[in-house]
């Protein structure tokens, strides 16, 4: 299987803590910027036509902030140029305060059925301080108007001042929704450059230890709520795991369109420019607009492998292993498994690192990945 | 026996407080006697080692010769003989004025004279140097060259109304320097008949010429051809060439007495020879030596291991390398459990260590390990064999020793009045005695204490330093040796010794300095999988505990979407500095763990 990623670079204003790709002001740039995706989707689709594609992800920035006819546009482009699975799971980022009726009409005629909702917390004056555009009541409009659809909610822990009861605020309030069937509960990281990395220096974040008994706490809490954490900040219902997400541990191959977009296909990774006016020049002049490439074979493959499957709740399926490299996962990674044995739950079928170690896994992964290079 | 002189050449050194434009001087004083071309000229030639130039003082000594034209119409030769500005090389800087027959002091104008400069200037007194006052930095908007002058006459008792105004940077009356030179420094003895007698005062390790030794010739003549000899070795060496430094070795016919320059007698190793040590020839033999010579010995000792195992090799030939220079530096192979495979060595005093440890990182290119710095213990066990212990692994156990001695200093402390008690204090808390107290004026006081050696090499420059405002200035030589309680500190990390981590410390230090250690091995060392109890223990009694917690978060767990490169970047990051670290047991210790038990603040005692 493999999947398509739509980077949409635009919102209505930046997220304290956003480092990736968008560009509040340059709204302007967006009928130029999708036509060049729609070019960039068919260029890249000429070489992949006996591949089938299964999922397909509008990330952002904020993909409901555009106008609803550039998804649609972007959709039908996808479409006709790939292969794409009559049943793919077709996902759409949403921020609360910019999605109404209107909008979501055009979403599903495109063919959009899961919804990934970004609430962050449930703390009207935390969400403020950090510059989101939305508060508590938008979301609550937002997710009455999605109760149809398949609904992943986004939240962020390690805000400025949180503790533990705000989080269970945010999931009691996440979790009210039967249509909520997915929870994503990213740590925040304060990025140099971003507002936010002034408040960390000025000691506003919770430190490491705060962060994980939240952590814990969420854990706990979505567990006991019927949401299983099938890897480390993802959470589902039964049934409900996100196909692209698990694409991504599984290094499943897939194409990324659009500014900052990483792909992977037939084992090079590449990433294009994160800059609008680069990207558009590129794609306008026929050419790619790939700023990094890599091809990843050998063991160098086989690290990336253990390093991404071991961030999920299933770790490393011995079959799929062999599958992929012909060898045995046990005996290359001979001497990890026994140093790090006390840390992993070592099956007939799989290894996988221990529950209560998933959040600390950084130096298991090293590792690893030490041991193939 | 005031005999004839050389009338034309001038031997000098220069004393100076670090930054107050010693380097820079001698650049002008180089540059406006020609010597060197203009292009050649690179900012402050004396300094050559790179690690000399970026720390500003002058470690090794690099001679130049100087020729002057005065106003008298006569050319004159001038030796400038640099000097190491550092209590480590205290000897080495005797040497060097013993070469000389005056030394210029520099004074800055805004500054004034530093308790540091005085010690030196102490020193020249006593080899009898002439000294001539100069007042730099007279550019600075807050000079005060009257002042300066003033104080000068009234702490050493020098006229400094009269000495010449300068500015090194910006040239400022380097002339008048010059003529100084001329005029106030004496010119050497002339002996050219009598028996040669060199005073050796450095050395070095030419690949092409042997070591190359610094001599100035204080009697008779030298030319390639004579047979040498020195009085602490029994070999004998032909000269195959002598000559100048220009400051390239330029070679000469002969050298005669009063004239500083080289021999080269294909001399193969460095440890054939000793600074101190007097050249005579061996058909035309002197009686005596010339007074002072003391052999270089090491004080003191850490253990120093390449981060990376298989590197030891390469440790050793550097070692090697760095010894053909530096006749004091001492190493053996050592064993540690903790870091395998390295070398014990030995230095002259903290600042060398730190010297040797820098240059096998810059020069060299090596990652290295250095444990604590430990002293020289002598150990007379109960069986009546007697110990040198350099190395607090080798300690025997507590029940096999009588007694222990440790090695002890007489310290001399130059500092204003205002800081005598705050320097009692400090010398109270390092086992400190004092053994005089001598106001040299309303303005200093020099106090001499004698201290256990080991209480040197933990901290006491930074506890001095910082109690002082910099105005203290510290001298030490070693007296002797005291007996004295010692015991070994064992460190444990999650219930293992780490050996690389022990000291010897007196007993009744060994609490608050075991609690100490764990407090900054507990910061020193990341936090790992598991909790790490860190144990001080003396003789299997554990005296203080701190614990490492275990990780809670350490984990990817940003959203990256599909960018999956920038998450291998971040863990490799992570591998890297997982590479720095040496595993004991299950325990990852980083490098600066060995050296940080080191700098533990006087005032957590």
């Amino acid at each position: 299987m493999a999947g398509i990623y739509v980077h949409v670079p635009f919102c209505k204003q930046k997220c304290s803590y956003c480092d990736f790709a968008s560009f509040p002001r340059e709204i302007g740039k967006a009928e130029a910027y999708f036509a060049c995706l729609y070019k960039e989707l068919k260029a890249r689709s000429l070489s992949l036509k006996d591949k089938k594609f299964s999922t397909v992800y509008f990330g952002g920035g904020t993909p409901s902030f555009v106008e609803p006819k550039y998804i649609y546009g972007a959709l039908k482009q996808i479409y006709t140029c790939f292969n794409v699975d009559k049943n793919a799971e077709i996902t759409l980022e949403v921020n609360p305060g910019t999605i109404d009726e209107n909008k979501l009409k055009v979403y599903k005629n495109a063919g959009v059925n899961r919804f990934s909702v970004g609430l962050q917390t449930a703390n009207d004056k935390t969400l403020y301080s950090i510059n989101r555009i939305h508060t508590v009541e938008d979301f609550k409009r937002a997710i009455e108007l999605l109760k149809d659809y398949n609904v992943s909610v986004d939240v962020m822990i390690g805000l400025p001042d949180e503790t533990v009861s705000d989080v269970k605020n945010t999931l009691d309030l996440a979790t009210s929704y039967p249509q909520v069937k997915h929870v994503s509960v990213y740590a925040l990281k304060a990025e140099e450059g971003t507002p936010m990395f002034t408040r960390y220096l000025n000691g506003e974040l919770p430190d490491d230890d705060e962060v994980a008994d939240i952590y814990d706490f969420v854990v706990d809490y979505l567990s006991k709520k019927g949401y299983n954490r099938y890897e480390v900040s993802n959470f589902a219902k039964e049934g409900y795991q996100s196909k692209h997400n698990k694409n991504y541990w599984a290094r499943g191959e897939y194409i990324g369109v659009g500014v900052g977009a990483s792909s992977f296909i037939e084992g090079r990774r590449f990433t294009n420019t994160e800059s609008i006016d680069e990207y558009v020049h590129a794609i306008l002049n026929g050419k790619v607009a790939e700023v990094f490439s890599e091809n990843v074979c050998g063991d160098d493959a086989k690290a990336e492998y253990a390093m991404l499957a071991l961030r999920t709740a299933n770790g490393v399926d011995f079959n799929d292993y062999k599958n992929a490299f012909g060898s045995d996962f046990s005996a290359d990674f001979k001497n990890s498994i026994k140093a790090n044995g006390k840390y992993l739950d070592i099956l007939d079928s799989c290894i996988k690192i221990k529950d209560k170690y998933l959040y600390v896994q950084n130096s298991i992964l090293v590792d690893f990945i030490s041991e193939k290079q | 026996m005031a005999g004839k002189l050389k009338e034309n050449i001038r031997n000098f050194c220069i004393i100076a407080h670090i930054d107050h434009g010693k380097s820079t001087l001698a650049d002008r004083l180089i540059e406006m006697t020609g010597q060197v071309a203009e292009r050649d000229m690179e900012q402050q030639i004396l300094d050559s080692m790179e690690l000399e130039r970026e720390r500003g003082i002058t470690i090794k000594l690099t001679p130049v010769r100087m020729l002057y034209k005065a106003k008298d119409g006569k050319e004159y030769i001038f030796n400038l003989i640099d000097t190491p500005g550092h209590v480590d090389f205290t000897y080495e800087v005797s040497r060097s004025l013993k070469a000389c027959e005056g030394a210029i002091l520099i004074v800055d104008a805004s500054q004034g004279i530093q308790a540091q400069t005085l010690a030196n200037v102490y020193l020249a007194l006593d080899s009898n140097l002439e000294i001539m006052p100069v007042i730099n930095k007279i550019d600075l908007p807050s000079a005060d060259p009257e002042a300066v002058g003033k104080e000068i006459e009234d702490v050493i008792g020098l006229d400094g109304s009269n000495a010449p105004r300068i500015s090194a940077k910006t040239g400022i009356n380097i002339g008048e320097v010059l003529e100084r030179i001329v005029t106030e420094i004496p010119a050497p003895a002339c002996n050219d008949d009598a028996p040669l007698k060199a005073l050796i005062f450095d050395s070095y390790y030419d690949n092409f010429k042997g070591v190359i030794l610094f001599v100035r010739i204080v009697d008779g003549e030298v030319k390639p051809g004579t047979k040498i000899k020195t009085f602490m070795s029994d070999k004998t060496f032909d000269v195959v060439e002598v000559g100048t430094f220009n400051p390239e070795l330029r070679p000469k016919n002969s050298l005669t007495s009063g004239e500083v320059g080289y021999i080269a007698a294909s001399i193969k190793s460095i440890s054939d020879i000793e600074v101190g040590d007097t050249v005579f020839d061996v058909d035309n033999p002197t009686k005596e030596a010339l007074p002072g010579y003391k052999k270089a010995q090491p004080v003191v000792f850490s253990g120093i291991y390449p981060l990376d195992g298989s590197k030891f090799n390469d440790l050793k030939e550097a070692l090697l390398k760095l010894k053909l220079n530096d006749a004091s530096l001492t190493f053996e192979p050592d064993h540690s459990t903790a870091l395998g495979f390295g070398f014990r060595c030995g230095f002259l005093g903290l600042l060398h260590m730190e010297i040797i440890q820098e240059r096998l990182e810059r020069e060299f290119g090596l990652d290295i390990i250095t444990t604590a710095p430990s002293v020289s213990y002598i150990v007379h066990k109960t069986d009546g064999e007697v110990l040198t212990v350099e190395n607090p692994t080798k300690l025997p156990p507590v029940v096999e020793i009588e007694y222990t001695e440790e090695p002890i200093i007489t310290a001399s402390i130059y500092t204003p009045p205002d800081y005598v008690g705050a320097i009692m204090e400090l010398c109270q808390e390092k086992r400190g005695e004092m053994k005089d107290m001598t106001y040299i004026d309303d303005k200093r006081v020099k106090l001499t204490y004698e201290l256990p050696l080991n209480e040197i090499v933990f901290d006491f420059f930074d506890g001095l330093k910082s109690r002082t405002r910099g105005y203290a200035s510290f001298d030490y030589e070693v007296s002797g040796y005291k007996r004295s309680d010692l015991v070994k500190l064992d460190m444990l990390l999650n219930g293992e010794i780490c050996d690389a981590l022990s000291i010897i410390v007196h007993k009744e230090k060994a609490y608050a300095r075991g609690r100490a250690i764990a407090e900054k091995l507990k910061e020193a060392i990341p936090r790992q999988m598991f909790e790490i109890p860190v144990q001080a223990a003396v003789g299997g009694k554990v005296i203080a505990r701190e614990t490492v917690k275990a990780l809670r978060k350490d984990v990817l767990a940003k959203c990256y979407g599909g960018d999956i490169t920038r998450k291998k970047k971040l863990l490799e990051k992570q591998k890297e500095g997982k590479k720095k670290m040496r595993k004991l047991g299950s325990v990852e210790i980083p490098s600066e763990a060995f050296m940080s038990i080191l700098k533990i603040d006087s005032s957590d005692k």
